[in-house]
């Protein structure tokens, strides 16, 4: 075993974290077990005390004990983990989460050996450390290590801190610990059971004596990886210590939030301009400065009185320059009156992304120009998606269908246009303008009349299909209107109706 | 001593004045724009300024809801580059139909935009970002002078061909297009008249120029001479031959 390690690990295990996630008011004074999947995963000292126990079907659990089942929600798990997270950035930037995969536990590991002397040794750090979880509403179990799954494991046998563990004593404290710790190695616990181990100190005599290589051939990689980050095993023999494995660092969650207060309240959107520019200016230098760019933007106008109003700015192409995000600021606000008399206005821009790569083809015969495409032109796209909505503005694409009115699909611009035409269509007599539905045509005297008579020309084409949906039979024709308009219309032979399908123009 | 400048600037002609390059003059052509896209049907390009449509400028087609437009410039489109935005379109483009005649379903961009002021702002928006093509349908609202003003000033920074489709009405009302044609299905075709345009002083009345409809559209034989056998065994009378309006309407017999 290696004993170079100058690493040292917190971890802070939430024992009760499934139940405290849910902030249930009456969990201190009601038997509560928290179910995943119709099968208990944890249950508070009052359930347990009533005879249920972790593992238990949740119907048993009720009948049994009347206890209350609740469903465990691990979104708010997460989310209670990542605030835990965000205030204990104050004493280390190395923290990770742990959570269990067969069990409801999970955590935190802190590394602290580089904030030591900040907070005065390890004894003071971890007494800080604790006061501050002591204040919050959740239960914890504190375990110090020399490695992340040692400080782990060492969380279930709550040993006290007393500023002068060494490696060796993690390694004798985590001797006694049972093998059904390792219980996120189902398979590799059971079978270590059966073959007589009992506890982690058998482990570490079997390795001492005859290396890892019995466990590997056995149980895979994955848990050697664990037992050598347990036991701090160096499975590198030629380089060994020469390097460490590198350490997470969390990233606290940032976003741009900015405003502007007004000397007198605006009533006109021109007035609004300058505040708008400003702020995203100060966006752009936010984003520029981090590498990064966004896609969507918030914004909120207040009153004195309090009175607030959102509105929200996407734009199809990330961006990380101001112009086109005040552009289409101002395409919104174009035309609309304010509601109020706009005493404050706040920008926010709460997700951003990295900046992506961007590289310019040389061009010198100018033959790109001759392939404009839709990306050329993302800012005037993004410009009449802001004015007109998203839908309004698409592209057409073929989809392989019998009835003409199901082969047209409105796609948005992002997307790829299906153009491969089966052969049949291919001479097909086909219009350019398709209605969509198809428009019922009327019957004047004892003649096919749309904005004037229509007379036959050509057909008929027969098309039968879609009988899986909405069966369709229909006879298409070429025809003509007593103004020289040619049409395409069809007679519906379930619906016995004529109707106008398309326009030649 | 040098000779001080007069006081007064020297009079100058009306001669002179029309030897400056900058002085219009109705049909001298020197603010024309010369860049045009053949139309592809040669008679109407004989009957153009710079024998086809003008680029960078609002030409304006005046015709009666849904004529033969696309005939009118599917062989301009496909020598034009860049995208073909739909603007406000009275229907849907089928893409079959394109698929057929071989125009790229990625260059198609359909804008809908109903209200006259979104119309406009758009027009403006993709006629200056030189999409390449603009095809827009005028909304229900008539527009103003003023507004059409706007739209042609804005085809002046365009690259591509712009093509705005007007009621036929309009074709009475003043409009600063650089071209305005009036277009009408006809027995023979499509005729088109082009009554202005800018830069060409009209010395006779406009002639009209028919584009032939493609072959396909017209039936190669009357609609009851298809049936083939009916038409042996029964000869019609001539008179119910000739159309086939008389059909019975179906379903109704």
């Amino acid at each position: 075993m290696n004993g170079q390690s100058s690493r040292l690990w917190l971890a802070i295990r939430c024992s009760d974290l499934p139940l405290a996630a849910l902030t249930i008011d009456d969990a201190s004074t009601t038997p509560i077990v928290v179910a995943e999947k119709k099968v208990v995963v944890f249950a508070n000292a009052l359930a347990i005390e009533a005879g249920t126990c972790e593992g238990m079907d949740c119907t048993t659990a009720q009948l049994l004990t009347g206890c209350r089942v609740a469903d465990r929600d691990l979104d708010k798990e997460q989310q209670v983990l990542n605030d835990l997270s965000e205030k204990l950035y104050q004493f280390t930037p190395h923290i990770t989460r742990f959570c269990s995969s067969e069990s409801a536990d999970s955590g935190l590991l802190l590394e602290i050996s580089s904030c030591l002397t900040l907070f005065g040794g390890l004894k003071n750090m971890t007494e800080t450390i604790n006061a501050f979880l002591v204040k919050t509403s959740y239960e914890f179990k504190m375990g110090l290590g020399h490695s992340e799954k040692g400080a782990w494991y060492l969380s279930f046998a709550g040993f006290d801190i007393t500023g002068d563990e060494t490696e060796a004593l993690f390694l004798e404290r985590l001797n006694p610990l049972p093998v059904e710790l390792l219980f996120d190695y189902p398979k590799a616990m059971e079978s270590l059971i059966k073959t007589g181990f009992r506890c982690f100190g058998d482990i570490a005599r079997q390795i001492n004596g005859n290396s890892l290589s019995s466990f590997k051939k056995r149980f895979g990689h994955d848990f050697i990886d664990a037992l050598c980050d347990i036991f701090n095993i160096d499975q590198n023999f030629h380089q060994s210590s020469l390097f460490q494995k590198p350490r997470d660092s969390y990233k606290p969650q940032e976003w741009f939030e900015d405003e502007v207060q007004f000397e007198y309240p605006v009533t006109l959107v021109d007035h609004l301009k300058p505040a708008i520019e400003t702020l995203l200016q100060q966006l752009s230098d936010y984003l520029r400065k981090r590498q990064q760019e966004c896609q969507h933007i918030e914004w909120t106008i207040m009153d004195i009185y309090r009175h607030k109003e959102f509105f929200g700015v996407s734009s199809d192409t990330p961006q990380s320059y101001w112009t086109l995000l005040y552009d289409l600021t101002l395409i919104h606000l174009e035309n609309k009156e304010l509601p109020f008399e706009v005493d404050v206005i706040k920008l926010v821009c709460r997700h951003s992304l990295s900046l992506q790569n961007r590289s310019q083809v040389l061009d010198f015969e100018q033959a790109r120009r001759r392939r404009a495409s839709i990306t050329d032109f993302a800012v005037t796209i993004a410009k009449l998606k802001a004015r007109l909505g998203d839908d309004a503005v698409y592209k057409l694409s073929y989809r392989d269908s019998r009835v003409p009115e199901l082969t047209n699909l409105a796609i948005a611009l992002s997307e790829k246009s299906n153009q491969t035409l089966p052969e049949i269509f291919k001479k097909s007599l086909r219009p350019t303008w398709l209605m969509s539905p198809p428009e019922k045509l009327e019957e004047r005297n004892q003649r096919l009349f749309w904005r004037g008579y229509v007379f036959l020309l050509v057909g008929p084409e027969r098309v039968i299909g879609n009988w899986w949906d909405k069966p369709v039979a229909r006879d298409y024709y070429l025809a003509r209107r007593h103004d020289n308009l040619h049409l395409w219309v069809f007679f519906d032979l379930y619906e016995k109706q004529w109707y106008l399908q398309g326009v030649f123009s | 001593m040098s000779e001080l400048p007069p006081d007064e600037p020297a009079p100058i002609s009306i001669e002179q004045l029309l030897l400056r390059e900058d002085t219009w003059l109705g049909h001298s052509g020197r603010f024309t724009n010369r860049k045009v896209v053949s139309t592809g049907y040669s008679e109407l390009d004989d009957g153009l300024m710079n024998q086809g449509w003008p680029l960078n400028s609002l030409v304006e087609v005046c015709q009666s809801t849904m004529q033969a437009e696309w005939q009118l410039c599917l062989p301009a489109l496909r020598n034009m580059p860049g995208l073909v935005a739909l603007l406000n379109p009275p229907a849907t483009p089928f893409c079959q139909a394109f698929m057929q005649v071989g125009i790229d379903l990625e260059r198609l961009i359909v804008v809908n935009a109903a209200e006259k002021a979104d119309f406009v702002a758009c027009f403006i928006e993709l006629a200056r970002a030189g999409v390449g093509t603009v095809l827009a349908w005028q909304p229900e609202d008539q527009l103003t002078y003023t507004e059409l003003r706007k739209c042609s000033l804005a085809t002046t920074e365009a690259t591509g061909l712009c093509i705005m489709f007007r009621p036929a009405e309009a074709q009475q009302q003043n409009s600063p297009a650089t071209l305005r044609v009036f277009a009408q299905l006809v027995p023979g075709g499509l005729e088109i008249t082009a009554f202005k345009q800018r830069g060409f002083l009209q010395k006779h009345q406009p002639r009209p120029v028919i584009i032939p409809l493609p072959e396909v559209w017209q039936p190669a034989l009357p609609f009851y001479a298809l049936n083939q056998k009916y038409v042996a065994s029964k000869p019609q009378p001539k008179r119910r031959l000739a159309s086939v309006t008389q059909l019975p309407v179906r379903g109704k017999s």
